[in-house]
């Protein structure tokens, strides 16, 4: 196994960083596999073990799970000042070039032909969102698979009542987010008899 | 007209009930919209110039930003989105505590199934927009196909349902 790098100065963890976040298009998918290249395989900075473990904690944080990503893993190359680095070298940049994009679209927006081209765009963005929603829904209906129909039943239900609420009721999504939570933890928490988590079971039911 | 302060609350208080880059937007459309902040083509515009500028997919945000508030608005929303993340300290310095507990489990799978029926109201919210016929319908079907098969660059798909709006709408 290669060795370690010696720890990143301030100013190549913003370049690295800034290059992560100017290389990605598209989103998520290319960002997570440009940080690996980055942190994992060319500097060994962390191994893979690390990194799962702190994306899972990125999971379950509000908001963009790659922000959080950049602030873990700036803190464990830099402390605070890496922290600081690291989320300017990811976010100014490209921040800046999706303004100065949106400016220049206002500038253009009126001709026919951008109205034309942007016809077809905007449902395209649709399909790409649709898409994100569907990768969400893979390892659920995965598990599904497992856990059997009335788990997918449920699920289902949780998401089309969740999706309902927003279009047809116009439910607020404070609401709605901490409501399913509270369902998931109604409905969806594990058995007390799977082996694993009989103990934690005990200790939570006091 | 917009109060800067209670602006950059709405967006702070959408990244902060949000998670990934994309479930902050029913939470925006619902109080742009009711503020009389944002029209609706923002939205899809918005996300298809996040879709074609760097960065992670939640700088979205950054273009409707400035479309609604110019580029006091971009700042804002940058600010707004970056913030939360730091809450990522919190959360690992307590989860380690907490993760075992079924109950926490059974929440944060909940979560995971309303944040995919947020994505299913965003899908509805960009297709549901004037300007969106029948044939966009069949733009958007087409762009599924090709995304979903993973061999065509999202960037490509976009170039040519753009290609395609061209030649159908001009």
């Amino acid at each position: 196994m290669k060795l370690q790098d010696p720890r990143p100065s301030k100013w190549q963890l913003f370049r690295i960083w800034a290059s992560v976040g100017l290389q990605s298009f598209g989103g998520g998918a290319s960002t997570t596999l440009l940080i690996q290249r980055a942190f994992i395989e060319k500097h060994n900075w962390l191994s893979i073990e690390e990194f799962t473990h702190l994306w899972n904690l990125c999971v379950i944080t509000p908001g963009i799970n790659l922000v959080a990503l950049t602030v873990l893993i700036g803190r464990k190359l830099g402390g605070v000042w890496g922290i600081v680095v690291s989320l300017a070298g990811l976010l100014l940049p490209s921040a800046t070039i999706t303004c100065l994009l949106a400016a220049t679209f206002k500038q253009i927006e009126n001709q026919a032909v951008v109205q034309a081209v942007l016809r077809g765009v905007i449902p395209a963005t649709g399909a790409i969102m649709l898409l994100v929603g569907w990768n969400f829904a893979l390892p659920i209906i995965r598990r599904g698979h497992k856990e059997g129909v009335l788990y997918l039943l449920g699920s289902s239900v949780v998401i089309i009542a969740c999706a309902l609420a927003i279009i047809l009721l116009k439910i607020s999504v404070i609401i709605i987010i901490p409501g399913a939570a509270f369902l998931g933890g109604l409905f969806f928490s594990p058995k007390p008899a799977s082996p694993l988590s009989t103990k934690e079971e005990q200790g939570e039911k006091q | 007209m917009i109060n800067p302060f209670i602006y950059f609350l709405l967006f702070l208080k959408a990244s902060l009930f949000s998670t990934g880059g994309f479930s902050n937007l029913p939470s925006l459309h619902q109080d742009l919209i009711a503020n009389g902040w944002a029209k609706e083509s923002y939205f899809g515009q918005s996300i298809a110039i996040g879709q074609i500028s760097p960065g992670p997919n939640g700088l979205w945000v950054i273009s409707l930003g400035y479309f609604t508030f110019g580029y006091a608005g971009a700042f804002l929303a940058l600010i707004a989105i970056t913030l939360p993340a730091l809450l990522v300290l919190v959360v690992s310095a307590g989860y380690i505590r907490i993760e075992h507990r079924t109950w926490v489990q059974g929440a944060m799978y909940g979560v995971s199934l309303a944040v995919i029926g947020l994505l299913l109201s965003v899908v509805w919210t960009i297709l549901h927009q004037p300007g969106v016929d029948w044939k966009g319908l069949l733009i958007a079907a087409g762009a599924f196909g090709l995304a979903l098969s993973r061999k065509v660059n999202i960037l490509i798909i976009l170039g040519l349902a753009g290609l395609v709006g061209y030649l159908v709408y001009r």
